[in-house]
């Protein structure tokens, strides 16, 4: 843990050359996070994971750009063997805090795509990235140990994405970044994707490692989504079992608008990720699924947020994950509705099943509602693996192993049938089939 | 070689109770037997324990396969020697469709990938022999199955899995009497001199449709009387009552 920042927030703003009123900001968070606590047990919201966090090594030198650029054939094999696979429509490749390659076809610059890096943004767009950047996560918000970390990421983030899709164009494929952590730092990184009236683009965000060793990665994802617009989302973390990776995404929903989200954890020693989605216009409409597989020591820690503040919205959060070896998950979610979200749907279902007895799951769904006409559920379930059906498969021929990676698919099958972006579904199937099987 | 598969004075526990109390059965390749006995006397437990059910405790004696002993052998493994159970209560695994379950079953067996076309012609085989839809196969195992889809699914499998030892565990118990004539169909379309199966079964009925060589009766944890089909129709006709006196007398 560290009591102050490892770098100067007013340096790393002249080294970065950027605008006034981001360094501003960025001193703005240096106060707020010298002012703010470490979360600890005794943080409601950190109850199971403040003792994972102590052990991030936040003291790691910070990830800064050092202007490397990769050629396509030059690209991490991991990135490669994706690319290879995932029909994306762009992407954009950093190595630590270096965007070291990027693909935009001309024909989305041409309607006024942008996607690049924030950086870049900043240059090109001010007036956007100014306008948004930090207004769904800013570094001060509930003035506790909550905002610890997206006080740190503010004040010192080095390198990130921006995505805006002007009105009414719609992206084929999905866009795709790739973020090659390099062990030994900390990286942290931003994303601002911003879709205009009734645009409609899909975005795959993915962490990994190419190298063992620790890295931590410390990420703020705002997504900003016009009436009308439609966004398919997905964050998928397959780092190495030595790294650490804190997470959090806010999506900003205006009427109509909607998103299909999906946060996918299956790599990292401890992996925590906050996703929340703000329903501010109605019609807004926001699925937010999860996937997550703790194996060895790994800990995933999970929270959902579904803020509903307009009246008429949806949101309906389904997160399932399982846990063998002595893999510890953690869900905990919150379904808030202010009094003016009459008329909302909102659902919230956490499922859980262990294939090992040191395995561990706390599930805590939680609903604060202050609206009177509305359709709200939760449920959650922890269960081992049924012996039962292992006994049944295992008189046909399939052994433990083959066996308990029919019961895992079938168990996700529900939530991967839901992602929007069906060849990731496929690849994250045949990535939960290894960890099974390993 | 000794094709045959073997229990040898088989004792076995439960809960801390022992349920089999020296069992002793030879089920010759190529013949059908029944296993017959009144409520409580063993049966279905044995069929568990040959399947190598792990909730059981097997006390003493042996069980082998073409002479080879299983009694440690794991389930699945007896499973890869050629040993089949069909359950007597099936169970449900949602999310698991039958014919991709049945694909990973037979690869197991095969050790390889059976090719894609005899694998389906197998199927398709079985499904037209039990009267049954092709839909079956994207259903999931069990999954709101009826009690009598649930067997014919048992059989279904056999079918397709071919193993050389198969035992059938009140198969016909909740049939009606047309799907006890397709189970049985199934079953007898089995026969020959590469398969074998122990029919378990309360009643006579079945045994009208798949006619055993051999009919073993258990009584309180063991085998106390081996005859030929005659053995059944004696059965139905005078219960187990007179059984019960000639083995106390014994």
């Amino acid at each position: 843990m560290i009591d102050v920042l490892p770098t100067n927030p007013e340096e790393l703003a002249a080294r970065l050359s950027e605008p006034g009123w981001l360094k501003e900001a960025r001193t703005g968070a240096q106060a707020v996070f010298e002012a703010v606590p470490w979360p600890t047990r005794k943080t409601e919201e950190w109850r199971y994971a403040a003792g994972r966090l102590k052990e991030v090594p936040f003291e790691l030198p910070l990830a800064l750009p050092r202007g490397r650029r990769l050629s396509r054939d030059q690209l991490p094999a991991g990135v490669k063997r994706r690319l290879a696979e995932a029909e994306l429509a762009g992407f954009l490749v950093f190595v630590g805090a270096d965007l070291v390659y990027a693909e935009l076809p001309e024909e989305l610059k041409a309607k006024g795509v942008v996607f690049t890096s924030l950086h870049q943004a900043l240059a090109e767009h001010p007036e956007r990235v100014e306008a948004n950047l930090y207004k769904a996560i800013p570094a001060r918000q509930k003035g506790d140990a909550n905002d610890k970390l997206p006080a740190l990421a503010a004040a010192l983030w080095t390198h990130g994405v921006f995505l805006y899709v002007p009105a009414g164009v719609e992206i084929g494929g999905p866009l795709g970044v790739f973020h090659v952590a390099e062990p030994g730092e900390l990286a942290i990184g931003r994303t601002l994707v911003l879709l205009d009236d009734h645009a409609q683009a899909a975005y795959i965000e993915e962490h990994l490692s190419e190298k063992p060793g620790a890295a931590v990665h410390l990420g703020m994802t705002e997504l900003f989504l016009r009436p009308g617009a439609r966004l398919a989302h997905a964050n998928v973390q397959t780092l190495n079992p030595e790294s650490h990776r804190l997470y959090r995404q806010r999506a900003v929903l205006e009427k109509d608008a909607a998103l299909n989200d999906l946060m996918v954890n299956l790599g990292a020693r401890f992996a925590r990720a906050e996703v929340g989605s703000e329903l501010v216009g109605p019609g807004a409409d926001s699925e937010m699924l999860g996937v997550y597989f703790a194996a060895g020591d790994q800990h995933h820690d999970h929270h959902t947020l579904q803020h509903h503040v307009a009246p008429h919205a949806k949101s309906d959060v389904y997160y399932k994950g399982t846990a063998k070896d002595r893999g510890t998950i953690v869900y905990q979610g919150l379904i808030k509705l202010e009094p003016t979200a009459q008329k909302t749907d909102a659902y919230q279902t956490n499922r859980n099943l262990l294939l090992s007895r040191e395995a561990s799951v706390e599930s805590v769904p939680q609903l604060e509602i202050a609206a009177n006409d509305v359709r709200c559920s939760h449920g959650s379930s922890i269960a081992p693996i049924d012996e039962e059906q292992l006994f049944y498969l295992a008189t046909r021929g399939i052994g433990r192993k083959g066996a308990e990676n029919l019961l895992v698919a079938a168990f996700l099958e529900d939530v991967l049938g839901r992602i929007a972006l069906k060849n990731l579904a496929a690849y994250l199937a045949r990535v939960i089939e290894e960890k099974v099987r390993g | 070689m000794t094709n045959r598969l073997e229990i040898q004075d088989l004792w076995v526990s439960h809960d801390g109770q022992m349920i089999l109390k020296g069992v002793t059965l030879t089920l010759p390749l190529g013949e059908v037997h029944a296993l017959m006995g009144p409520n409580g006397a063993g049966k279905s437990t044995l069929g568990k324990v040959i399947a190598g059910d792990p909730t059981y405790q097997v006390e003493k004696g042996r069980i082998l396969l073409d002479g080879e002993e299983i009694t440690d052998l794991s389930p699945d493994e007896r499973a890869r020697k050629g040993l089949f159970l069909a359950f007597q209560y099936p169970v449900e695994v949602p999310g698991v469709q039958v014919a991709n379950f049945l694909r990973l079953a037979l690869k197991e067996r095969l050790g390889q990938e059976p090719p894609i076309t005899e694998f389906y012609a197998r199927l398709k085989e079985a499904i037209e022999l039990l009267d049954w839809d092709e839909a079956v196969l994207s259903r999931y195992l069990n999954e709101g199955f009826s009690g009598g889809e649930k067997k014919k699914n048992e059989i279904l499998q056999l079918m397709v899995l071919r193993p050389r030892y198969a035992i059938l565990d009140e198969t016909d118990s909740g049939l009606d009497i047309d799907a006890l004539k397709v189970v049985a169909r199934g079953v007898n379309s089995m026969r020959g001199p590469a398969f074998s199966a122990l029919v378990i079964t309360h009643y006579q009925r079945l045994l009208n449709y798949i006619v055993p060589d051999v009919v073993h009766v258990m009584m309180n944890g063991r085998v106390v009387k081996t005859g030929g089909p005659e053995l059944a129709l004696e059965l139905e006709k005078r219960g187990y009552d007179w059984l019960k006196e000639e083995v106390a007398g014994a």
